[in-house]
């Protein structure tokens, strides 16, 4: 990756930040909270993306944004009211910005005249706002004012340059080839404050030519009169250059213009030039003075204390003996070649402060950005630590145990710290789920407009931290859920209406940790799911056997179904040709499930369980013959001996499970896997498990070995997808174990009995 | 040769760092005025470069801040300021900012500049 590259990604990066950012304040400033503090963010955002912009040549978003940058600098500063017309013109124009930076991101161009009508409307705001008078008058103006008036100084540095000293210039002799400059130049007191410092305006017109300078020194006051921050010295050169325009001339003086008087005049002819000896030696003269000057400029206590006049003056005999001795030689001209001069001593030849680890703690430094591969090389071999841990743990026997008592407390104390490890390491690629809700209240937005529905998002426990790569995952099937719930569930004003509702329908998007789960609900308070519909279109497509009966919630879950889509016609928003099975495909992917209820009229709700993390698995350890298999702590509900379960035949040659007055479907591991158990049925195990939707199933196992923690291997990546399989794991001794997929299996069962 | 940047964009503090660890100069950085502040407490530096528009203290609060201290009353100081920001370059200015650098900057102009403010 280039350079440049390397830059565009931070860039990027730091957009989608702002743009979440400049969702979250105006999302508060709708809320009626108009403080600067806020307007200042958000002009800021807007700025700080513009900057960017300008940097890779993105003229659009440049455009685009300073337009509108322009509007946020005239609302927060109270030339512009932020009036619920305008807040809804600025979050249109978010949206815009977003659309340009995704542009800009993707490589692509956006039709010229995109957020044209946005930007025409900024302008006008900013200029019905202008009409009194147009631009405010700048406050900081002073530094503008030939002539200073500061009382804590005292008299004789008002007024430009002595006349005297230039007369003398201007009769310099002149010889008579190329162009000839003569620029009188006398920095005021504010030149030295801002730390400009002559000897580099010097410098810098040598650049352009042959450069010759005469110091011109002004009377100095007695001692007491003596300003040590006033300015007794002034400059006269004269630049031989063939090019040199007045222009350039005058650009040299760019930093400190309004700081000094300046002249420039063209002559004709060249001077005099005088012989070097004398010129470096008034040089030498007045480097220290220049240097001492710009040094001395403000120190508060000379100023406050005029009678200790002495204090701040050590160098004033040599400064006076200085002047003295270079007056006479006040004639010469100084040649000035293009080559740096000896500097005076540099400011920061001191040697660099040793780090200073407390000073860096004190100084508060919050946070760290790291790469994202360097935590997961964490992640991994923590995870790998676990197997370790877990391995040593396993190899110890009981006669070990009795022998090596220390060795145990060591191990347990090691278990301890490995699994703490653990959640650091996972609590530091946790990431609050609000990155990606905030891109949903936008989406929303679109879809309302599209659809002419009236639609509000509420969000709720935004600040749920989940991994950052279910995080990333997670946006997609989040989008789907969204569009679904605008397009097919939420139903227009006048049905609404009709129905006994308010006009607006409601999208709840919220974010829970429950348990080792985090749970994300998409609820709205729409229609509710058309079953009959959905039976119809899922025995049209062969999805459910035409003879089959299904209860409510078997239907709602259809929708999840590979191929379905119930809208007749493909519709702009939800219906592109895929359906919801591709939501259920992506959390599958991210070892979540997805669960559907719908009350017809009442709406739908949508709840995702993701697990906190993907890297590692609570689990039960289960032989299946003579096999390892393990399957998910979060989904085992009990577990009982064969021998106190009441099982029940029924019809069709199956077997269910009494708990509790509740028959639960039975799978046979050892049936299911097609091996041969050797276990007596009394002294086999069931294992009850919980599907989606609170569905039941009971798993038939040969023993329980235990409970551990493994490290999820992916089967897609190593070998490939298997029904029923979640994924696999190393154990602690080596042996491969697969992951039962419960959802898997009950879905399977469910299609095979259908087929 | 030292230089310290401060801008609340990661974006430009990058390419600052780029631009001039590459010309030579050691690079230190800070998001905020605040910040840069606490930087020139404990390091030597030679030049400032400072962006106006940023949270917690801006451009401009930074530089009176930095010329407040007698230690940095020599401390050249640009300011980073767009075309368009006239104004803001000129409170920069009032406030003690010895030159400034107009975003988008080329590199070698950036370097230009910088010599145009430091021995």
């Amino acid at each position: 990756m280039s350079d440049l590259d390397d830059f565009k990604a931070t860039y990027f990066d730091e957009c989608s930040e702002l743009l979440t950012e400049l969702e979250e304040q105006f999302a508060t400033i709708e809320g009626g909270d108009q403080s600067s503090e806020r307007l200042n963010a958000v002009f800021r955002a807007i700025h700080s993306i513009k900057g960017g912009a300008g940097a890779f040549g993105f003229s659009g978003l440049v455009g685009f944004a300073h337009a509108y940058e322009t509007l946020l600098d005239k609302v927060r500063e109270g030339q512009v009211r932020l009036s619920p017309d305008v807040t809804a013109l600025c979050i249109r124009a978010n949206d815009i910005v977003a659309d340009f930076v995704a542009a800009a991101r993707a490589g692509t161009e956006l039709p010229g005249e995109y957020g044209a009508d946005e930007k025409a409307r900024f302008d006008a705001l900013c200029a019905g706002e202008d009409d009194d008078g147009g631009e405010p008058m700048e406050e900081f103006d002073i530094e503008f004012v030939p002539v200073m008036v500061d009382l804590d100084k005292g008299a004789g540095e008002e007024g430009p340059a002595d006349p005297a000293g230039l007369d003398a210039f201007a009769a310099a002799p002149l010889a008579a080839d190329g162009e000839h400059w003569e620029i009188r130049f006398r920095p005021h007191s504010e030149l030295y404050a801002r730390a400009n410092d002559p000897l580099l305006l010097f410098r810098e017109l040598a650049t352009l030519g042959e450069l010759s300078v005469r110091a011109v020194f002004e009377p100095i006051p007695l001692l007491a009169d003596f300003e040590p921050f006033g300015v007794y010295c002034a400059w006269e050169m004269t630049l031989a250059s063939p090019t040199a325009t007045e222009t350039a001339i005058r650009e040299a003086f760019e930093f400190v213009e309004g700081n000094c008087d300046l002249e420039v005049v063209q002559l004709s002819a060249a001077p005099v030039t005088v012989a070097e000896p004398e010129a470096l030696s008034l040089l030498a003269a007045v480097e220290p003075i220049a240097a001492r000057l710009a040094d001395r400029m403000p120190e508060p206590p000379a100023l406050e204390l005029p009678d200790e006049a002495e204090a701040p003056l050590p160098s004033f005999s040599d400064l006076a003996d200085t002047i003295k001795s270079a007056a006479p030689a006040r004639q010469p001209f100084i040649p000035i070649r293009s080559e740096p001069m000896t500097p005076r001593a540099p400011v920061a030849e001191a040697p660099a402060a040793a780090p200073d680890a407390e000073a860096e703690r004190r100084n508060g430094v919050q946070s760290i950005r790291v790469d994202l591969d360097k935590v997961d090389r964490v992640v991994n071999m923590v995870g790998e630590l676990v197997i370790t841990q877990s391995m040593l743990t396993q190899q110890m026997d009981d006669t070990l145990r009795q022998k090596y008592q220390e060795l145990v407390r060591g191990l347990e104390v090691l278990a301890q710290t490995t699994r703490g490890l653990q959640d650091s390491v996972m609590a530091i690629r946790a990431q609050p789920v609000k990155s990606v809700f905030s891109r949903m209240p936008r989406l929303v937005r679109e879809l309302a407009t599209k659809t002419g529905k009236k639609i509000r998002l509420e969000t709720i426990g935004e600040n749920t931290e989940i991994d950052k790569t279910v995080i990333e995952q997670l946006s997609d099937p989040l989008t789907h859920m969204i569009r679904n719930s605008a397009d097919h569930g939420i139903e227009l004003p006048e049905k609404r209406l009709a129905a006994g509702k308010t006009e607006t329908g409601v999208i709840r998007l919220s974010a829970e940790q429950a348990g080792g789960n985090i749970l994300i609900v998409v609820e709205d308070d729409g229609a509710g799911i058309n079953r009959e519909k959905v039976m119809q279109v899922a025995r049209q497509r062969g999805v459910v056997a035409a003879d089959q009966q299904l209860t409510d919630e078997q239907i709602d879950q259809l929708i999840f179904a590979p191929g379905f889509s119930t809208a007749e016609a493909v519709s702009d928003i939800s219906g592109r040709g895929v359906g919801m099975d591709v939501v259920l495909s992506n959390i599958k992917k991210i070892g979540g499930s997805v669960h559907v209820r719908s009350w017809a009229g009442r709406g739908t709700r949508m709840t995702l369980r993701l697990p906190l993390t993907l890297a590692v698995l609570d689990v039960m350890l289960v032989r299946v013959s003579q096999n390892p298999y393990v399957v998910p702590l979060s989904s085992i509900v009990e577990t009982m001996q064969c021998s106190r379960a009441s099982f029940e035949r029924v019809p069709s040659g199956g077997k269910v499970l009494q708990v509790r007055g509740e028959y639960v479907q039975v799978i046979d591991l050892c049936d299911r896997f097609e091996m041969a158990t050797s276990v007596d049925e009394k002294n086999r195990f069931v294992v009850l498990c919980e599907a989606e939707g609170s569905v039941k199933v009971a798993l038939v196992v040969d023993d329980i070995i235990g409970q551990q923690q493994v490290v999820i291997k992916s089967l897609e990546e190593n070998f490939e997808s298997i029904e029923g399989i979640a994924g696999g794991t190393i154990l602690g001794d080596g042996n491969v174990a697969l992951i039962v997929d419960v959802q898997g299996l009950k879905t399977a069962k469910l299609r095979r009995a259908a087929a | 040769m030292r230089i310290l940047t401060v801008d609340d964009s990661r974006t430009i503090l990058a390419m600052l760092h780029h631009t001039l660890s590459n010309a030579g100069f050691e690079v230190l950085q800070a998001e905020d005025g605040q910040k840069g502040l606490s930087v020139l407490e404990r390091e030597k530096v030679d030049v400032v470069i400072t962006d106006i528009n940023m949270p917690v203290m801006d451009g401009i609060e930074f530089i009176k801040h930095v010329r407040a201290k007698g230690i940095h009353a020599s401390l050249p100081i640009l300011i980073l300021t767009t075309e368009t920001s006239q104004d803001k370059r000129d409170q920069g200015r009032a406030a003690g900012g010895t030159g400034w650098i107009v975003k988008p900057f080329d590199p070698e102009k950036l370097i230009s500049v910088i010599h145009r403010v430091v021995h």
